[in-house]
């Protein structure tokens, strides 16, 4: 089973006058999508290079039990090569060859879906393909722990779907995938656990529906039509009730089918509702602060 | 060793498509050769505003070489201090060192011998000239009927024609200027992240620059062969001297092998050292131009003043025209530019894999 294990980990870059991580501790094991999150400048590519072995210098610990690839956030091949020759080559350079090679450029050009662009030069492909190259060249030896650095970046919305169902197939009970972006709903939509982190520091980590889950017992509501006044002056007193004017409203309560109950009795209809689940940028936002990092 | 021909095939399909590094690689140094045999054929002609060093050896009599060698300077001869022995006088000539040794030997003063020793590279002219002299200053003295000459070094060797000069000379040039291909896909490697993927895929700094050394040191060889055949078969099409191999083939690979050494060395180097492309053709580049102009590749050495041809000496370029030239046309050991390259090669090799695991490559 792989496992990945990061024990006090804090790196500061030559001649630089602050460390960029502090004191990094993450134990993934078990297989999985794991989210890592933060602002521009958090340290996440920096922590991504260290546990790829790409930067050296670092303190504390970085235990790796199994094979890894990195996909990096650059579009890190030849782009005068054609797409088979980098991964002829990514192959070769890590040992692969004869027909374990091809066997493997196969495998990765199908679950990339390059198949058909596999003579083309990396040069000349689309925005998406070069992405879907880039991975497939992370996959290559079929990696135990694969390092996502930010791997949707400047694709359309067709090419980030495939990309995403890709990665969430990729994950197993024998693989841990470390995935990192800026895109909360991407983070949301795939990953089973995250670690948010800023200013090098983990601030929150743990299972994606631990960290969700709100139990200051916020509800949420569309109705149609609006509260009666009289029913909305009442809740406004005894539940801290707030509406945007539209149909939109924001209240705590204990029994959310009570409340629910009672907006039907006023007459109105739900449309749309939610209670005991925060936003995954809700909590960012919240941790990480409103300032802008660039 | 599969990983290293993984990196050897890479770099070779990368160069086939880098169509302005080809160019820079075979046209360039094709096209100098070209031109400047062809405009400079009647300079290498003439002997104008050469001077040339001579020595007179007269064992057991300083005295009277001092007064030989007096009356002999002048007119763009020029007297050294006479070499130890007979021995030494030759190979002072051998080396290029002197032009002649005059060597005052026999029954003196009763029937001496005078016999000058001659470098090939005097023109015939020259030696005629220094011949006349010779007899002029001997018949003055009342001393010598005859002068015997004797020409030390291979017959046909000879100062170096314009294509002698600009064949060897302008494929150094070109061979050095692989630093520009070198030095573009490494920097492209870098800012793409890609040496940073091989870096995590745990490929050691010098297996990224042992993928580097062996499709360039084809390359130059390829170079050599080309260029040489330029001299051989292109200059004649168009009007010039068609340049003359030597018999030994096998010192002249030598001498282009020790000389890919040493610009592989300087390309991994700069590579490794410059971040941008623009800092590579400020380093490499105007190195190149800078190495070429002292170590006699634009202006041949031995029109230089003797300050200029001392500062010669330091160029690497300078090192591998005296070995092309020393199997061209001296027919004299290459032992020594060739090892001068291939330490220095071994050198910048050095330093280019201590600075890239410095950078954590």
């Amino acid at each position: 089973m792989a496992a990945l294990s990061l024990q006090g980990v804090s790196f500061r870059y030559p001649g630089g006058e602050e460390a960029v991580l502090r004191d990094v501790t993450l134990e993934l094991t078990g297989g999985g999508v794991f989210g890592l999150l933060g602002p521009n400048g958090a340290g996440k590519t920096t922590l991504i290079s260290i546990v790829a072995g790409q930067l050296r210098g670092a303190s504390g610990r970085v235990v790796r039990d199994g094979a890894l690839g990195l996909v990096p956030q650059e579009l890190a091949f030849y782009p005068m090569l054609t797409c088979r020759e980098n991964l002829r080559f990514f192959g070769g350079v890590q040992g692969l060859q004869g027909a374990s090679l091809k066997e493997r450029i196969c495998a990765v050009a199908g679950l990339a879906r390059i198949e058909s662009v596999l003579g083309r030069r990396a040069g000349e492909l689309s925005g998406g393909l070069k992405r879907r190259l880039n991975l497939a060249i992370g996959l290559l030896t079929d990696p135990a722990i694969v390092l996502l650095d930010e791997p949707t970046v400047g694709v359309d919305p067709q090419s980030r779907a495939f990309l995403l169902d890709t990665i969430r197939s990729l994950a197993g009970p024998e693989r841990i995938v470390v995935y990192t972006s800026h895109y909360m709903e991407e983070v949301q939509a795939i990953c089973e656990r995250v670690a948010i982190l800023d200013h090098g520091k983990v601030l929150l980590s743990g299972s994606l529906s631990d960290i969700l889950e709100d139990k200051s017992g916020l509800l949420t509501l569309r109705l149609r039509p609006a509260l009666p006044s009289a029913l909305a002056a009442e809740w406004r007193s005894r539940f801290a009730l707030e509406d945007d004017g539209g149909g939109r409203y924001r209240l705590y309560v204990r029994d959310v089918n009570q409340a629910l109950d009672a907006v039907r009795a006023a007459g109105c209809e739900p449309l749309a509702f939610a209670y005991g689940e925060r936003d995954l940028e809700q909590v960012f936002m919240q941790l990480t602060q409103r300032s802008l990092r660039d | 060793m599969r990983a290293l021909l993984a990196f050897w095939e890479k770099e070779w399909l990368a160069l086939s498509r880098d169509v302005h590094g080809l160019a820079v690689l075979f046209l360039m140094p094709a096209a100098f050769i070209v031109v400047m045999s062809l405009a400079l054929s009647d300079v290498f002609k003439e002997d104008s505003a050469r001077r040339t060093g001579f020595a007179v050896l007269a064992p057991g009599s300083p005295k009277l070489a001092a007064q030989i060698a007096e009356h002999l300077a002048g007119e763009g001869w020029l007297a050294a201090p006479a070499p130890a022995d007979e021995t030494k006088a030759r190979d002072s000539v051998r080396r290029g060192d002197l032009g002649a040794v005059l060597v005052v030997g026999g029954d003196f003063p009763a029937a001496p011998t005078l016999t000058v020793l001659a470098d090939p590279a005097l023109s015939p002219a020259q030696l005629v000239a220094f011949q006349q002299r010779v007899m002029s200053v001997a018949l003055g003295l009342k001393r010598a009927p005859t002068v015997g000459l004797e020409v030390v070094g291979n017959p046909r060797g000879g100062r170096p024609s314009s294509v002698q000069q600009n064949v060897p000379a302008w494929l150094i040039f070109g061979m050095f200027f692989v630093v520009m291909p070198m030095c573009a896909l490494f920097i492209v490697e870098r800012r793409e992240g890609t040496l940073a993927r091989l870096a995590s895929q745990r490929v050691p700094a010098a297996m990224l620059l042992a993928g580097k050394i062996g499709p360039f040191f084809i390359l130059n060889l390829l170079q050599a062969a080309l260029m040489l055949a330029a001299g051989v078969f292109l200059v004649p099409r168009l009007g010039g001297e068609a340049l003359a191999l030597p018999a030994r083939l096998d010192l002249l690979a030598a001498v282009s092998a020790s000389t890919s050494v040493a610009a592989i060395g300087w390309g991994l180097f700069v590579a490794v050292l410059a971040k941008t492309m623009e800092q590579a053709t400020v380093i490499g580049g105007v190195g190149n131009i800078l190495a070429a102009a002292i170590g006699g590749i634009m202006v041949p050495r031995f029109v230089m003043p003797p300050a200029m041809q001392s500062l010669a000496e330091l160029s690497p370029m300078a090192w591998a025209l005296d070995g092309f030239h020393a199997v061209m046309l001296r027919g004299t050991s290459i032992a020594l530019p060739c090892l001068k390259l291939l330490l220095l090669g071994a050198a910048l090799t050095a330093a280019a894999l201590w600075l890239q695991r410095r950078r954590g490559g």
